[in-house]
């Protein structure tokens, strides 16, 4: 049995960490030494994908087919707030796939932001490879842990795209919290939150550790804020700038907008030390008179800050929320760890020492972090570790459609893992023949507003008067937040379930189409060593099984 | 010697020897080999491992020291690698479906295969072993012992009450509550499963931790636990007192509850005492000597017992230790065919009737320190952890 590893799976940067002989994560470097690779996949003409930081290097020339954030995109539909201002301002098209989802598409191919983040894992599974010297098909992948049930099935998806079976989806702060504190705390309870600011996503979670128990009371947070929030406050300025100076628009010039972004995700890492920074951008691009415009600039903190405030006011409420879920007041946090590369930015740690009225630890690598704390978790897995264990939450309600268009919860979120919950319902009108429960996930109390995860039919129930009918509805969540649920009328014992895994936007058929086109790819270009698809390929046929999928009668 | 790993085969005689390794050595990452020409410390070494069902495990690690034991001579101590979770497994459930079969005493202290190898000769010790036997049966079989374990203590814990699934008292404190649920944790989370591929496995893992969180919520904190306090008071189906055994012939004396309870063997109280009795029946004032039926009891001639029971409780319907009686011997009969949850139920409703009943008081205190008893014992040897 091989060893399972644990990876990082970023939106700027990802990272692969295993457990060493002594039962220690460490990292596992690249070939150049580099601990980290940057989320960047790039396409040539011919079609062959280059990853990591030389992907990155060609996002200045091949703007257009080089493709990063896509975390952003994963499981996420082409409509939603977020992914719309995204797909703006990135160099690379974003479209609609037939299910709404949001696609990137280059040279005119639609490729899923699972396709791309497999070239990723594929890639970091390389790393390990060699470094440990024996195939990886295991592995635990972290995800934001406000991540949706679409999100987390998407990456799982991407893992198996990547050829891995991605054991456990693991939330990025618990990540954090085991490779932090799993050996600090050996006596007494102590109470931490976990503040992760990272390229795309924003995380809070508060957690008490105790007897090597890692409890996460409550987690919240922000599945569409992030670094490059900030960096694109500053593109937006710079290309005003511009605009007003030169009466150029850059958004229409993508090698520009390329250099622009890079200029300025470099001069946000530098105000995060000093106060001011040089912007030096030669030849950014012609102007009417076809000049070159040679755009310097001298950046300062305070200038960035206060493009970037209602940014960080966002990061309030959700701290605010989890603190209030946890039923812990803010001073009985006794350490809050800082993740993610955001977390770097002085008005980002003033905000955390206000609410949370202390310093926070910076005591380790927030890039390298959540990939130890992945690797841990990974240990434990496989039985390597049995000193600690974690107890997780669900991030959103769960509930069910009741009347018109409300929301009946019955898991809350912040539920700790796995979840048995019971509700009784009753039938609405008299002689009702079968009822129709609606599953939906979210923290709306609008149905409308949540995803629909699925649907349990229950028919043939006996007539009688409105609410005569009692139908008791079982909703579990194992470890693996694999969801099912079971509906059963009380008087007849009529009883229907169904095993609910999310969909991550592509269907098993199409996941089994590109991964069989991969192997003929390999195949053809003489690539093709057995390369073990191991567990990963487990197709099954139990998406979505209901028990009756068709009706839909009155 | 080639420059290579030391490759070395060893076999393990009995299970008991090999429980002995694993809990001594193993476990630890760990392993002492007597050598009398010891290899040179960093020396890399190969081991296979050939377990009593003809199974063999191969393990890898250096040499880490050269010492002199008092006891098991000169040797070394060899640094293992991490144990593949396969092997790992392999050991753990063939100790678990070794428990199934009688013991074979061995006696001596246990050294690794029956001849150490002398300057560790590869191959010196070998005993032939066919590497070519598949272990998938063995390994069902073990997995099938485990689900079996772990339906089992999935069953006994829903019969206790949220203290006992627990294991703690009355009394405890948040902090004790909390010692608790994590030491069980670790013990019965899911995780701790998620090695074996059986989602049956997985089903009954997370039916006990499900029971565990629910029992931990509800005493989490001083208001829970009163309320959860409060319900037993009031619940017929559980266990009130456990009273100390006494030879006191009146059946009738009110006794303290709590003076003495049941320690299990980590010290902490397992039956929690209640804080008061019930105060006896005013219906309870015709002292009916049943001490000729106990001595029934006592003797084992249960259906005898029961039958006079029944005639004399139908004589005196108002007695209550005639009533408790018929329950008591109903509970033993169930025992002495393993009806346990049955046996619960019957010697539960006869302390419930009769609160001084100290024979079905001993038998449920028995029943109970049996099945902890039982449930970290097989636990402990299934998933290799070392008694607490």
């Amino acid at each position: 049995m091989s060893r399972i590893i644990g990876i990082d799976l970023g939106t700027t940067n990802s990272c692969v960490a295993v457990l060493d002989e002594r039962g220690q994560p460490k990292i596992l470097a690249g070939e150049a030494g580099e601990r980290t690779i940057p989320s960047w996949v790039s396409w040539s003409s011919t079609g062959q994908t280059t990853v990591g930081a030389r992907a990155r290097r060609q996002g200045v020339t091949n703007v257009q087919a080089t493709v990063y954030g896509t975390k952003r995109l994963i499981g996420r539909k082409v409509n939603a707030a977020d992914v719309s201002w995204f797909a703006r301002l990135a160099p690379f098209q974003i479209v609609a796939a037939p299910n709404g989802d949001a696609w990137v598409r280059v040279h005119g191919q639609p490729i899923s932001p699972q396709e791309v983040a497999a070239h990723v894992l594929r890639a970091v599974r390389k790393i390990a490879e060699d470094a440990l010297g024996e195939p990886v098909t295991r592995a635990v992948v972290t995800v934001p842990a406000y991540f949706d049930d679409a999100q987390r099935q998407a990456t799982r998806d991407a893992g198996q795209i990547a050829g891995l079976d991605v054991v456990r989806i693991l939330n990025e702060p618990t990540a954090a919290a085991l490779a932090y504190g799993a050996h600090r705390v050996r006596e007494g309870r102590r109470v931490i939150a976990v503040f992760d600011l990272g390229g795309g996503t924003f995380d809070i979670s508060i957690m008490s550790v105790e007897h090597g128990i890692f409890e996460v009371l409550a987690t919240g947070g922000d599945s569409a804020l992030g670094g490059d929030d900030w960096d694109r406050r500053m593109i937006e300025r710079l290309v005003g700038e511009v605009s007003d100076t030169f009466q150029v628009d850059l958004t229409t010039i993508p090698v520009a907008m390329s250099r622009l972004r890079e200029a300025c995700e470099e001069a946000k890492k530098a105000l995060s030390v000093d106060r001011e920074t040089q912007i030096s951008l030669p030849f950014l691009a012609t102007d009417q008179t076809g000049a070159p415009i040679n755009f310097e600039r001298t950046l300062t903190r305070q200038l960035v800050e206060s493009l970037t405030r209602d940014l960080l006011d966002r990061l309030e409420a959700p701290c605010r929320r989890a603190l209030g879920d946890a039923r812990v007041d803010a001073g009985d946090v006794e350490e809050v760890l800082l993740v993610g590369g955001m977390t770097r930015w002085p008005a980002v740690q003033d905000v955390v020492e206000r609410l949370f009225h202390r310093k926070p630890s910076k005591g380790t690598n927030p890039d390298e972090v959540v990939a130890l704390g992945a690797a841990r978790y990974a240990g434990i897995l496989a039985g390597q570790s049995d000193d600690a264990a974690l107890l997780d939450v669900t991030p959103h309600d769960l509930g069910i459609k009741v009347g018109d268009s409300q929301f009946a919860v019955v898991v809350p979120r912040n539920t700790m893992l796995p979840v048995r919950a019971r509700r009784l319902f009753a039938t609405t009108t008299e002689n009702q023949k079968f009822v129709s429960i609606e599953l939906y996930q979210g923290d709306s109390t609008d149905v409308a507003r949540n995803r629909k995860l699925g649907q349990v039919v229950l028919d043939d129930l006996p007539p009688g008067p409105a609410g005569s009918a009692r139908v008791e509805l079982v909703i579990t969540v194992n470890v693996e937040s694999i969801l099912s649920v079971t509906a059963r009328e009380l008087r007849s014992g009529r009883e229907a379930s169904v095993m609910i895994r999310p969909s991550g936007g592509l269907s098993q058929r199409e996941l089994v189409e590109i991964i069989t086109r991969r192997q003929n790819e390999h195949a053809s270009l003489g690539l093709l060593h057995a390369e073990p698809l191991g567990g990963a390929v487990r197709v099954t046929t139990r998406d979505h099984m209901l028990s009756k999928p068709d009706d839909d009668k009155p | 010697m080639a420059d290579g790993a030391l490759s070395i085969k060893l076999r393990c005689a009995s299970w008991q020897q090999l429980a002995t390794i694993y809990k001594r050595d193993l476990s630890h990452g760990t392993m002492f080999l007597r050598a009398a020409a010891p290899p040179a410390v960093g020396r890399s070494v190969r081991i296979e491992l050939a377990l009593p069902s003809a199974s063999v495990i191969v393990l890898t690690g250096v040499v880490h020291s050269h010492v002199q034991d008092p006891q098991r001579g000169a040797g070394v101590v060899l640094a293992l690698g991490p144990i593949p979770a396969g092997s790992l497994w392999l050991i753990e459930s063939a100790l678990a479906s070794e428990h199934r079969r009688p013991a074979t005493p061995v006696h001596g202290t246990p050294t690794l295969g029956a001849s150490p190898p002398r300057g560790m000769v590869p191959g010196s010790s070998a005993v032939p072993v066919s590497p070519s036997i598949s272990d998938s049966a063995d390994v069902t079989e073990a997995e099938q012992h485990l689900i079996k374990a772990l339906v089992a203590e999935a069953e006994s814990l829903k019969q206790l009450n949220p203290f006992l699934v627990l294991g703690v008292g009355y009394e405890a404190t948040d902090r004790e509550v909390r010692a608790a649920f994590g030491e069980l944790t670790r013990r019965y989370h899911p995780d701790r499963f998620a090695r074996y591929e059986s989602p049956e496995l997985h089903k009954a893992a997370e039916d006990i931790f499900l029971l565990i969180r629910d029992a931990y919520r509800r005493l989490a904190d001083a208001v829970g636990r009163a309320h959860v306090q409060k319900s037993l008071d009031t619940s017929p189906a559980v266990p009130r007192v456990i009273s100390a055994p006494s030879r006191e012939p009146s059946p009738v004396t009110l006794r303290t509850a709590n003076t003495q309870r049941i320690v299990r063997d980590g010290g902490a109280p397992l039956l929690p005492a209640r804080r008061s009795m019930p105060a006896p029946s005013p219906m309870m004032s015709e002292p009916f000597d049943v001490s000729p039926l106990e001595d029934l009891i006592d003797q084992g001639r249960l259906d005898e017992a029961l039958v006079a029971y029944r005639v004399m409780g139908k004589k005196y319907p108002h007695d209550r230790p005639l009533r408790a009686g018929v329950l008591l011997c109903e509970g033993l009969r169930a025992l002495a065919v393993r009806d346990r949850s049955l046996a619960t139920l019957r010697f539960e409703a006869a302390l419930e009737i009769d609160p001084s009943n100290e024979r079905a008081a001993r038998a449920l205190a028995d029943m109970r320190r049996q099945a902890t008893n039982e449930r970290k014992g097989l636990l402990s040897r299934l998933m290799g952890t070392k008694e607490p």
